[in-house]
């Protein structure tokens, strides 16, 4: 039954992520900015209120709340501070990675430390990209080498979410050099492994208390279980963890979107031009009604996509239900980073010059939205993947992930 | 209940049981009837026995605006799914089928909310009973008429007078671009007392066909839609009873008089934003379908991607849209005043919706504009552009929503 009434439950916990968003990450936000991460107390507080394991399910040490709770939880979380749900510690997209690559005993010893009393400091990442093509052949220039000890680990990884933070990593590398972007596959590596080095951390255009950098490995030896098959299609596996891990992108998208159209809202009821306020003028505010649709749309798919993975989890996780949820992600993920951007765009535009200067926090939305934007899975990645379920063509990891050869993204 | 999106299993059967109909029965005839100006009147007698059968009242009562009882027993027949839900699912379906079609439907049409939320007893009984009967009498429709040659979006300018003269009004004017204006059983008519008074001046009347002095201007050629009979309507001298003040005398006390005629577009437009769903849709699968057949094999790749994102960005914003309706058709359902909501599904579907039938042309090159019986490209081409115009245009719209949004702003 169509319904839009989030259960009880759901209500109260998104009335205390809202307060907690409201009262301790929205006035700090340039706080976490100029620190370049979100404070330890903050951290502590998020892990209490059990933000990053929202979406996990029990059997592997997650709340087992769903990915509509996650969103609903997320967008609040983000649209106190966009980078808060990257930066608060957990699993992050590692959770998802293990939990869609990795059997039930892997994913369940992968995320052990982060359930524990110290799980705000730890932090998981998924060394996905690089930074260069392979100039010689389809695929990843990082190999892994088959040995006699397990795997020999060998590259360079880039665009990596937490990259100096983490302690666990999932390493996606080359296993098949012949088979190109079908030829992959994802190894849980530490950080404490001999031969992995965390390279320095970059500086980036928005989302400040977010770490993205990247690691090298040279010949980093893990045995045989710390390899990550995904069950019986690797493939598939891969792309059902990408659009997963980027539909809490986009539901941390459209906190953000939110975010920058109320300050907007605001700004517009109170600044006053030709004698009167300059919502009142109909450009503004027809603007205002534009993004306000944005807004909504984008929470709207957000919430059919959670739902279908919600639906997809409960069942017996067959290929139409699958579909399904790669389709409504796409939809949600290519709508809310292009939203996102024109709700930090406009709002910087409506507030005119004031909205240029840092007193206000409409630039950092506008930086933030660019940034979020090329986290997870770019909007470009999502339609190729929703065209290419829409019009039944076979999923191409290399097409519909970012990589270096079409587009590289943050994971 | 959780948030969720699964249809009832009797929405289910409904929604497969209009899919059905519409891809076998409707759509074939779809080009015939766009190029005949109109749909056989047996045709449409079915589909309202049809949909009266499914549990929807349209054809009696209103739209999506009933009484307790009627409520009670249109959910026997279609599960408590709530009525503005089964409205816009269906409406997508048939406007997937043909956009006419659901605008040419029997009863009273857009003239049965004012009559439902501001009529007396006795003018609900007088006005609705003529459409009681589906099977035997000749079909009859009702009419809805604000719009004028000088006064369209800015409703409150209207012209058309009205001056009591004892025991009846005479109205002059003109109204036009009224669906199913020429052949509607009564029209109800928007007039003013005196345009100084702005809306407080307003009076709704329901005007009955073969009242002396009512006629039917010209019957206008449309770009699109051009099954659905619109219509101008001239009133010259033409005297209504005092019975037919919509609500009788005292319901003017207030601006309420201008307040029914807005009250009609809270629940139609999220149905009219689901009628460009279902056209966008259907340019959309068959722009898949073609993409499919025509690129998927035989192009090169780079070509073949940039078709791939077309359709995906057509794709989300139907469904972005999809998801504007279904929340306004639920708040209506529970209660919960939904005007902005409800502008929103309009604004977005409407223009998603064009956009969805431009890029379906495009994608299948000069294919795409070629009119053949069951290649209608063109023709959902040329009646979608009127989505996002009437039952409020785009900027009205945003009108409408801003003024939700944005603190003291009465107007521009």
């Amino acid at each position: 039954m169509i319904s839009f009434a989030p259960t009880e439950d759901q209500k109260l916990m998104v009335e205390s992520v809202a307060a907690f968003a409201k009262n301790t990450l929205r006035p700090k936000i340039r706080e976490f900015e100029k620190e370049r991460g979100i404070s330890e107390a903050v951290r502590k507080t998020a892990h209490e209120l059990g933000l990053g394991l929202v979406a996990l399910p029990e059997a592997v040490g997650g709340a087992g709340l769903g990915m509509m709770t996650a969103a609903l939880l997320e967008e609040e979380v983000s649209w106190g501070e966009p980078s808060a749900g990257f930066a608060f510690g957990g699993p992050g997209a590692f959770g998802f990675a293990v939990l869609e690559l990795g059997t039930t005993e892997q994913a369940k010893a992968a995320l052990e430390p982060f359930t524990a009393s110290g799980g705000h400091s730890c932090f998981g990442a998924v060394a996905w990209g690089e930074a260069k093509p392979n100039k010689d052949r389809a695929g990843f220039t990082t190999t892994a080498t088959k040995s006699e000890a397990g795997w020999t680990l060998d590259g360079a990884k880039a665009y990596v979410v937490n990259a100096d933070r983490a302690e666990h990593f999932v390493v996606f590398a080359q296993v098949d050099a012949a088979a190109g972007w079908r030829g992959l596959g994802a190894f849980l590596v530490d950080r404490s492994a001999n031969g992995l080095k965390v390279l320095a951390r970059e500086t980036t255009l928005g989302l400040d208390a977010v770490s993205f950098g990247g690691i090298e490995l040279a010949g980093v030896v893990v045995p045989d279980s710390a390899r990550l098959l995904g069950g019986p299609d690797f493939n598939a596996a891969m792309v059902r963890f990408f659009a997963r891990n980027a539909l809490v992108v986009a539901a941390r998208g459209v906190g953000l979107s939110r975010a920058a159209f109320d300050v907007t809202r605001e700004y517009v009821d109170g600044r006053k031009a030709f004698g009167k306020p300059i919502g009142h003028f109909q450009s503004v505010a027809f603007t205002i009604a534009d993004r306000a649709m944005d807004v909504d749309a984008g929470r709207g798919l957000v919430w059919r996509a959670a739902s279908a993975w919600d639906v997809y989890d409960a069942g017996d996780r067959n290929a139409k239900d699958e579909k399904e949820c790669l389709l409504r992600s796409a939809h949600a993920v290519a709508f809310v980073h292009e939203a996102a951007m024109r709700c930090g765009d406009d709002g910087v535009q409506l507030h005119g010059g004031a909205g240029f200067m840092r007193d206000f926090p409409v630039e950092k939305l506008m930086r933030d939205a660019k940034q979020i934007g090329l986290c997870g899975m770019t909007a470009e990645h999502a339609d190729q993947l929703a065209g290419a379920v829409a019009i039944g063509a076979v999923i191409d990891p290399g097409l519909v992930l970012p990589t270096p050869e079409t587009q590289n993204a943050f994971v | 209940m959780p948030i969720e999106f699964s249809l009832t299993k009797k929405q289910l059967e409904m929604r497969e049981g209009i899919r059905g109909l519409a891809k076998n029965v409707i759509r074939p005839q779809a080009l015939s009837w766009d190029r005949a100006g109109g749909i056989p009147e047996e045709f449409l007698r079915n589909m309202a026995r049809l949909a009266t059968s499914m549990g929807s009242n349209a054809m009696r009562s209103g739209v999506g605006d009933e009484t307790e009882e009627e409520k009670k027993e249109a959910e026997t027949k279609r599960g408590p799914s709530g009525s503005n839900l089964f409205g816009v699912l269906a409406s997508e379906e048939l406007a997937w089928g043909d956009g006419s079609l659901l605008l040419g439907l029997p009863g009273p049409g857009l003239g049965g909310p004012p009559v439902r939320s501001s009529g007396t007893a006795e003018q609900k009984k007088r006005f609705f009973g003529v459409f009681q009967d589906l099977d035997d009498s000749p079909l009859k429709w009702g009419a809805y008429g604000l719009t004028e040659p000088n006064a369209g979006s800015d409703v409150s300018g209207i012209r058309t007078s009205c001056r009591k003269d004892g025991r009846h009004w005479v109205l002059n004017g003109r109204k036009c671009y009224i669906t199913n204006g020429a052949r509607a059983s009564w029209t109800v008519i928007f007039a003013t007392i005196d345009p100084a008074l702005g809306r407080a001046g307003h009076r709704a009347f329901v005007v009955e066909k073969g009242t002396p002095g009512f006629s039917v201007g010209r019957i206008e050629e449309k770009m699109g839609l051009r099954a659905s009979e619109t219509a101008e309507l001239v009133l010259e001298d033409c005297r209504v009873s005092e019975d037919n003040l919509l609500g009788g005398e005292e319901k003017y006390v207030s601006k309420e008089g201008f307040m029914t005629a807005m009250k009609t577009f809270d629940n139609t437009r999220p149905l009219v934003a689901a009628m460009a769903c279902g056209i966008g849709r259907g340019a959309y699968e068959y722009a898949c379908d073609f993409a499919r057949h025509n690129y998927m094999l035989a192009r090169p790749v780079p070509r073949y991607a940039a078709i791939i994102e077309r359709l995906a960005k057509v794709g989300r914003s139907l469904e972005a849209s999809r998801s504007l309706v279904w929340r306004a058709a639920w708040m209506a359902d529970n209660g919960l005043s939904n005007a902005k909501e409800a502008s929103m599904s309009k604004a977005m579907a409407g223009q998603a919706a064009i956009k969805a039938c431009i890029e379906a042309i495009e994608i299948c090159g000069a294919e795409g504009s070629i009119a053949r019986d069951h290649q209608l490209l063109e023709k959902w081409f040329r009646d979608i552009k009127v989505y996002d115009i009437f039952e409020g245009t785009g900027a009205i719209q945003r009108i409408v929503i801003s003024k939700r949004l944005i603190s003291d702003l009465k107007s521009f």
